[in-house]
C-alpha cells in the first residue's frame, strides 16, 4: 500500500463502513471528535481520534477545509476519505488536499466541479448524445424568465438549485400562478444550503422512476459500471428505500443505460466512484439527471449483488491502480434492498425524533446487512442528518429479498426514538411496490396509511397503560415499567439545545 | 403473580383521542378481561426490551410519554396515545366535553424543531384555509406551515429567525 494511513472526514454510519474497509487494507484510520457528539459510536471504530471537541468555529467540523487540512498536516495523514454529504463533493477541499499531497479519496477536483455544476453537466451530456430532459438552457435569471421558458416547454416544470441535490431548492411548478412563490422558496433554499441561489428549470416528468449506475473509473481511463439502482421511493426528494437491479430494466435498457453512464465519467476523466441518475419514464425512456461524485449512501445494494467491496475499489482507483476487472467481469446476482432507518417519527409527518437511545437489537442473518451509526445509549443530536442506521436484505429474487426484510424489520428494535421502520413495513405490504410498479410519487400516490401497524397492536397499548398506571396507583415500584432509566436528557435540555442551533 | 389490591378498582378504561375504548378488569392478573372477554396476556422483559405476549405473538412495547394518566405507549414502532381513567373519572369526562363549547381559536403548532425563515401573514390579517402562514427549516429543508382554518390572525409568537421546539405555539388563529 502506497500510503499507511487514512482520515475519515465523517461520522455516523459511513465512517464505520469506511473504517471496516481501511482496516482490512492494513491502514491506520483516523476519525474526527465533534463537540455536538463527543461520545459518538463512530469513534469507537477508529484507530486514532482527532479532537475539534474544543473548536469554537461557527463553520460545522466536518465542512471546514482549513481546520481539516491543518490537523491532517499535523497528523502526517496519506489520504483522507471525505464519505457522502459535507466537503464529499467539494471541489475546492478536494483542491486543497492536492495542492498539500494529501490522497483525496474521489475523482479530481476538476471532475468535481463539472458534475456539480449541473449546467455544465447538462451541457457535457448534450455534448455527448445523452438524452436530457428540455428545459433552460443554463440558470434561469428570475421567476419572469422561468415563466418564458415553462410556457414554450409546457407545465409541470420543476426548478432546481444549480448547486444543489438531496431535494433542497427543488420545487415543481403546476401552473404559471405558483411560478413566483416556487421560485422564491427554491432559490432562498438554494441560497442556505449551497450559497448559491441560482436555479434552473426543467420539464417535469409525471410518476418517473429513479434509475441510477454505479460507475468506476480508473486513473488509466478504464470504465465500468456495475449495474442499476432504483431509488424510486422517495419522500420530498429524499431517498428512503433503494434496491438493486430495477424491476423496470431488460438487460438490452440496462446496457444502453450503462453505456450512457460511462459515456458521462469518461467525459470527465473519471475516476474511482460515481453514480450517474436518470429519470426514467413509463414509455422507458431515459433522462441524464445528475452526476454525484461521491460514495451513494444506498452503495450496499451494488456490493450485494456484485460482490465488490466499493470503499476499497474507490481507494485502490484513487491510489493509482487499475481496476481489477473489467465490464464482462461484472455479474448482477440475486436481489438487494435497502432501508433507510430514520430518526424519525412518521405519524408525526417524518418530523425529527431526537433524544436517547435505549436500546438497539438487530437481527443477524446471512441474508442481512446492517450499516448502523449507533448503540445501546447513542444520542440523536438536532445537528446532523436524521438517518442512524442502513437495513440491507438480499434475496435470489424480488421477492425473496421483501420477505426477507419483512421478518428483518420486524425483528429489529430501537427504543427510546421513532424510527421509519413501520414507515417501511408498510412501503413492503403495499400491493404495487410487491408488483415493482415503482414511480417517484410512490409514497404521496400509493399509500394509504405510511405506517404499518398488527390488528392487536392498540389493544396491546391500551393494556400497557393501563398496568403501568394500575402499578402507580398500588405504589408498587417494582411493578411500574421502568421506562426512564435510559433517559437521561429530559425534554427540557433537548429544547434548550435546539434554541441554540 | 399474587397481587393485593389495595386502592386500585377492578376497572379501568383506556381512551384514545379517538374515542376508541378498552375496558380492562384486573390487569395484574392471569386471566386478564378486556371489554368483557377474557384475555391471555401478559408482559415480560428480555434483553432489556419490554414485550407483551398475546395471541402466541409478541410486540415490543415502550412507555414513550406519561404525564399523570396520559400515556403514549409505542407497540412495534407505532405510537398509541390513550388516558385511562376509573369509570367515576370516565363519566365525569364524558360529562365535561359536552359541557365544553366549540373552541374558536386555533393554535398551530410547530410540527417539528426548527428555525422560522419567513412570516407571510400579519397579525388582524385574514387566512384562508390551506394558505401559507411561514416558512419553517428544519433538518435542512424548509417546510410550508399552512393554515388549517379559516379565519383571522389573532396572534403571532414568533418572529423571523427564532427557534423553535416540536409543539411550541406559533400562530393564534380567530376560526371564521
Amino acid at each position: 500500500m502506497k500510503i499507511k494511513n487514512l482520515l475519515i472526514a465523517n461520522r455516523g454510519e459511513i465512517a464505520i463502513r469506511i473504517a471496516n474497509t481501511a482496516k482490512k487494507l492494513g491502514l491506520k484510520v483516523f476519525g474526527i471528535k465533534t463537540s455536538k457528539e463527543p461520545n459518538a459510536y463512530y469513534l469507537e471504530h477508529v484507530d486514532e481520534i482527532i479532537d475539534f471537541s474544543e473548536s469554537q468555529e461557527e463553520i460545522p467540523e466536518f465542512l471546514d477545509i482549513e481546520k481539516i487540512i491543518s490537523a491532517a498536516k499535523d497528523y502526517k495523514i496519506d489520504a483522507i476519505h471525505p464519505g457522502y454529504g459535507f466537503l464529499s463533493e467539494n471541489a475546492y477541499f478536494a483542491q486543497r488536499c492536492e495542492q498539500e499531497k494529501i490522497l483525496f479519496i474521489g475523482p479530481s477536483a476538476d471532475a468535481i466541479y463539472k458534475m456539480g455544476n449541473k449546467t455544465i453537466a447538462k451541457q457535457i451530456a448534450t455534448k455527448h448524445n445523452i438524452p436530457l430532459l428540455q428545459g433552460s438552457l443554463g440558470n434561469v435569471r428570475d421567476y419572469r424568465e422561468a415563466l418564458q421558458i415553462a410556457e414554450k416547454i409546457g407545465y409541470p416544470v420543476i426548478l432546481k438549485a444549480a448547486a444543489g441535490g438531496g431535494g433542497r431548492g427543488m420545487r415543481i411548478v403546476e401552473n404559471p400562478s405558483q411560478m413566483e412563490k416556487m421560485f422564491k422558496m427554491a432559490s432562498s433554499e438554494a441560497e442556505k444550503a449551497f450559497k448559491d441561489p441560482s436555479l434552473f428549470l426543467e420539464k417535469y416528468v409525471r410518476e418517473p422512476r429513479h434509475i441510477e449506475f454505479q460507475v468506476f473509473g480508473d486513473k488509466h481511463g478504464n470504465y465500468v459500471h456495475l449495474g442499476e439502482r432504483e431509488c424510486s421511493i422517495q419522500r420530498k426528494h429524499q431517498k428512503l428505500i433503494e434496491e438493486a437491479p430495477s424491476s423496470a430494466l431488460t438487460e438490452e435498457l440496462r446496457q444502453k443505460m450503462g453505456e450512457a453512464a460511462v459515456k458521462i465519467a469518461a467525459a470527465v476523466n473519471y475516476y474511482t466512484a460515481g453514480t450517474v441518475e436518470f429519470l426514467l419514464d413509463a414509455d422507458k425512456n431515459f433522462y441524464f439527471m445528475e452526476m454525484n461524485t461521491r460514495i451513494q449512501v444506498e452503495h450496499p445494494v451494488t456490493e450485494m449483488i456484485t460482490g465488490y467491496d466499493l470503499i476499497e475499489l474507490q481507494i485502490l482507483t484513487a491510489l493509482g491502480e487499475k481496476l481489477p476487472f473489467n465490464q464482462n467481469d461484472v455479474k448482477l446476482n440475486g436481489w438487494a434492498i435497502e432501508f433507510r432507518i430514520n430518526a424519525e417519527d412518521v405519524q408525526g409527518g417524518f418530523s425529527p425524533s431526537l433524544g436517547k437511545i435505549a436500546k438497539v437489537i438487530f437481527p443477524k442473518s446471512k441474508n442481512i446487512r446492517i450499516d448502523s451509526g449507533i448503540t445501546n445509549g447513542s444520542i440523536v443530536t438536532p445537528y446532523f442528518d436524521s438517518m442512524i442506521a442502513k437495513l440491507i436484505t438480499y434475496g435470489e429474487n424480488r421477492e425473496n429479498a421483501i420477505q426477507n426484510a419483512i421478518n428483518a424489520l420486524k425483528r429489529t428494535v430501537i427504543s427510546g426514538i421513532k424510527t421509519t421502520i413501520p414507515f417501511h413495513l408498510a412501503v413492503l405490504h403495499n400491493k404495487k411496490f410487491v408488483n415493482g410498479e415503482l414511480h417517484t410519487s410512490f409514497i404521496t400516490k400509493e399509500m394509504d396509511k405510511l405506517y404499518y401497524n398488527e390488528p392487536e397492536d392498540e389493544l396491546v397499548a391500551a393494556y400497557v397503560a393501563v398496568f403501568d398506571y394500575a402499578a402507580e396507583l398500588e405504589n408498587d415500584k417494582s411493578m411500574i415499567i421502568n421506562f426512564q432509566k435510559s433517559r437521561e436528557i429530559s425534554p427540557w435540555v433537548l429544547n434548550k439545545r435546539i434554541k441554540s442551533l | 403473580m399474587k397481587i393485593q389490591l389495595k386502592k386500585t378498582k377492578d376497572e379501568f378504561i383506556a381512551l384514545s383521542p379517538k374515542d376508541v375504548k378498552y375496558k380492562i378488569k384486573n390487569p395484574f392478573g392471569e386471566e386478564v378481561i378486556i371489554n368483557k372477554k377474557k384475555q391471555e396476556i401478559k408482559i415480560i422483559e428480555e434483553d432489556g426490551v419490554t414485550f407483551v405476549i398475546y395471541n402466541n405473538k409478541k410486540f415490543a412495547v415502550e412507555i414513550f410519554e406519561k404525564n399523570q394518566n396520559k400515556y403514549e405507549i409505542i407497540v412495534n414502532g407505532v405510537s398509541y396515545q390513550f388516558s385511562v381513567e376509573s369509570p367515576i373519572s370516565y363519566e365525569r369526562k364524558k360529562y365535561l366535553s359536552k359541557l365544553q363549547q366549540q373552541q374558536k381559536i386555533e393554535a398551530v403548532t410547530a410540527p417539528m424543531p426548527g428555525k422560522i425563515l419567513d412570516l407571510m401573514v400579519e397579525e388582524n390579517s385574514e387566512i384562508k384555509e390551506g394558505e401559507p402562514l411561514l416558512i419553517l427549516e428544519a433538518m435542512k429543508m424548509q417546510n410550508e406551515i399552512n393554515s388549517h382554518v379559516s379565519g383571522k390572525i389573532k396572534k403571532i409568537y414568533v418572529k423571523q429567525n427564532d427557534t423553535v421546539a416540536k409543539d411550541d405555539v406559533l400562530v393564534e388563529i380567530e376560526v371564521s
